[in-house]
Parts: structure tokens; sequence; C-alpha cells
């Protein structure tokens, strides 16, 4: 599984982040996510999914 | 059963506080996108399919804004969701820059930090609930007072910075300013106060701004000739006004559904921990506060499904309708936690999304794990169709009376 984000389109829902907090986290000074694991563990991979369905701006790409 | 002919009027009549009007169902089918007058007269367009819905609150063509405010059209007398609001000409970019203002405060790592405080006040109103109805003669206590007004209103004065002892005060200034059903221009008047009354707190807190985001807010209108002091202290009016009635509100229809659907009550006190987050999203989609939806007006001419919207025009994205469209979720008028479509708009979609989101959700998972855990005999002591529904933008009830 590989996580991409982008962060033009983010708007700092941090659904992302409640979702998978070991994969994602949000910047300290404007909410904007952070992909803190790229590559995460298969046993991770449903609340990534989870994550990238409840992202309001389709802003999390996951590639199995 | 047809849609008529001339434009139908809003609210629909609903029958109940869980179920929507059926002419929901009938206006996704045939006129997704259809004229309507609102509560007070007024033309606007009401949209009610899923897909059309999610797209158009991710649509910049559509603001809060309008390009002629004196002519746009109105939705209600209640003085929020009412009519056109911000500066047509800025609206975007003043919108990005308050976002990304108040998004650190409401970041998912600060509401996870806050978790173990809004436990402790959970456990503390539950303790006093349980005390009140072991010496109540009729065994009955108010869970709407005793739980889900107080844990909101508390947890947003953390935040925000507002002393919890106004919270009678900014209550029935929210109460009446949300109010769709009041004479006159009494919600105006409870805004006025409401705003009068922000501007005497933030006043005060200038004197030693703290660590809170009503003393962020200060900070910024300080340090930013763009950032407008009215501005300011709207938002600050919102952001208390929403931070706890939506909440409080969504805690009654989430009780309401679990305890008038006894098998899924019983499936969440039988592993609270595992079931609660998937309860409070199916809570999310279905609970279906207000009757009318998310006000924008058209920035310019916009066709969608078959329909050209002229720029000006309002339109009433209706989330309760879209989160109970037949075509995303199935048998989507019944509450199934275990569904497979996870997804909602219960906290909007696109750039507009709820600030609030992970605060509401870390609120309401904490909320029913322990209603679950410490009260699994919870039952309404009374008819549903009895209790009082608020005539509020934001629905709900005005009392939960229940017992164990």
């Amino acid at each position: 599984m590989k996580v991409t984000v982008d962060q033009e389109t983010c708007v700092g829902s941090g659904q992302c982040a409640l979702a998978a907090a070991d994969v994602f986290d949000q910047r300290d000074e404007d909410g904007i996510v952070v992909l803190v694991d790229p590559v995460p563990p298969a046993d991770l991979a449903a609340d990534v999914s989870h994550a990238a369905v409840m992202c309001p701006v389709q802003a999390i790409t996951v590639e199995d | 059963m047809s849609v008529a002919a001339g434009p139908l009027r809003l609210p629909f009549e609903r029958p109940n506080v869980l179920d929507l009007a059926p002419l929901y169902e009938i206006l996704r089918r045939e006129a997704p996108v259809t004229p309507v007058t609102t509560p007070v007269g007024d033309p606007a367009w009401l949209v009610t399919r899923f897909d059309e819905v999610r797209a158009l609150l991710g649509d910049k063509r559509l603001g809060r804004s309008h390009p002629e405010p004196e002519l746009a059209s109105r939705i209600s007398t209640a003085a929020v969701q009412d009519g056109p609001m911000g500066d047509y000409e800025t609206e975007e970019a003043d919108h990005t820059r308050l976002r990304r203002l108040l998004t650190p405060a409401f970041s998912a790592k600060r509401m996870r930090a806050l978790t173990e405080y809004m436990q402790a006040l959970v456990d503390g109103y539950l303790d006093r609930l349980v005390t009140e109805q072991a010496s109540a003669p009729d065994g009955v206590v108010d869970l709407h007072a005793g739980l889900a007004l107080p844990l909101p209103v508390a947890v947003i004065c953390r935040l925000l910075g507002v002393p919890e002892s106004d919270r009678e005060h900014f209550r029935s200034l929210s109460y009446r300013m949300a109010n769709y059903a009041s004479c006159g221009d009494d919600a105006y008047q409870a805004w006025n106060e409401f705003t009068e009354y922000m501007r005497g707190l933030v006043e005060t807190k200038r004197a030693e701004l703290c660590e809170d985001v009503i003393s962020d807010l200060v900070r910024a209108q300080d340090e930013d000739e763009e950032f407008d002091y009215d501005e300011m202290i709207s938002l600050c009016v919102g952001l208390l006004f929403a931070g706890h009635e939506t909440t409080a509100n969504r805690i009654g229809l989430g009780t309401l559904f679990l305890l008038s659907r006894r098998e899924h009550w019983e499936d969440l006190t039988a592993d609270p921990a595992g079931r609660v987050d998937a309860t409070v999203e199916e809570i999310m989609r279905l609970g279906a506060p207000g009757d009318l939806g998310l006000l924008r007006y058209a920035h310019t001419d916009l066709d969608i499904a078959d329909v050209t919207i002229p720029r000006g025009d309002a339109v009433i994205l209706s989330i309760n309708a879209a989160n109970r469209d037949q075509s995303v979720y199935s048998d989507a008028e019944a509450f199934a936690p275990d569904r497979e479509e996870r997804s909602h708009l219960g906290f909007g979609h696109g750039p507009h999304f709820c600030i609030g989101a992970s605060l509401a959700r870390t609120e309401l998972r904490i909320v029913f794990a322990a209603l679950a855990q410490r009260l699994p005999s919870l039952r309404l002591a009374r008819n549903m169709d009895e209790l009082e529904v608020c005539t509020t933008i934001t629905g709900g009830v005005t009392e939960l009376p229940v017992t164990w």
C-alpha cells in the first residue's frame, strides 16, 4: 500500500489524522496534512482507506 | 403521488423528529434540483440528490455572499443561515484566511489531547444523573439537561475561552437566534445581544490573552489590517453558537435513534469500544436536524441536473435528503451502523467542510460509548412523538426523559 497526499488541495479538516494517526498528521501552523508514513503496514489498510474516503476534498490517494 | 405544479414551500412537514417528509424521495427521483419558496416567501432552488449536493458543496461557482445582497432571497426569520453573508468580492480569500487561522485549534491532535478531559466530564455528568435517577420518584431524568447540552457547552467554553458561568445567557441567545418560528425580529435582536455580549467578552479578555481560540483571534485581528473587528466578533459568535448547539442536538437525535431501534442499542452495549465509531457515523448520516439545508448563492449562471440556475439565485443544499439517497445508500432510510457505505455529508463537503468535525466526532464517540457502558438498560421514559422539537435551524429536542 502506497499513500500520497496533495497539500495544495487539503483544507485541513484533519479527518485523516483522526482516522489513522500513525499515517497522517497536521502541520501545527495551519492544520494542513503531513504524511507520516507513505508506506503504512497492511494492518492499517482499513484505517487508511477510511481516511481517504472521509477526506472532504479528495486530497488522499491510496495505491495497492 | 407526483410533484405539484407550482413551487413547493419549505419546510416540508415531517412525521417525527427522526424521519423526513416522504416528498424528499420523490424530489430526488424526479426533480433533484427544483424551484421552491422559502419559509419567508422568497424563491430558491432546493437540491436533494447526493451527487448534486456533494458537487455543489465543493463548487466555487457558489458562495455564501451575494453580488447584490439587498436583492438576495431570504430563507427564514432566524439570524443564522437566513441570507447572504460576507463580501462578494473577497469571499474566497477571506474564507481561506479565516480557515487557516482557525484550523490548528480544531486539529485532530488537539481534539485527541482533550479526550481525557471530555471523558472525565461525561463520567461526572453520568454520576450525577445516576444519583438523580435514584432519588427521582418516577425514576426519570432528563438526558438533554444532564448530558447532551452541558457537555458541548463545557468543551466549547474551554476551547474558546468563554466563562462557563455565562452559559445560561448565551444558550438562550443561541436558541432565539436560530429560531425560525419567532415573531418579528426577535432572532435579530438576539444576534445583536449576542454580538454585544461577545464584544464585552473580547475586551475583557484583551487585557489578559491566553491559550484559547478567542485570544488567538484577538491577536490575529490586531496584527492584520484586512481582518475587520466586526468580522472577528461575528466569527466568535458563530463559533460559540455552532460549537455547542449542533453537538447537543446530535447527541439527542442519536439517543433517540438508538433507543427506538433497540437491537442497535443492544449491539452497541455488547461492544461499545468496537462499535461506537460506526454508530456515530450512522448518527451523523441519518440525524436530520432542522428542515432546511445549507444556503448558497450562485455567483454565475450554472447548469446542473438539466436545470440552469441564474447568477444571484439562492440554492438550498439539503444535506438531510442527500444523506438518504437510495442511489447511494442501500435501504437508505434504515439506521444501520454496519452498512458498507461509510461516507456521508453530515459535516458537509469541500472547502467549507465543518471545522469542528474532529471535535464533534470525538465528543460523540465518548458520549455514546460511555452511555452504552454505564447505562445498558437505558430507555425512553416517554413516547418519542410527545417530545418537544425545537423550531430552530439546528433542530433537535428540548428534553430527553429517560430511565433505566
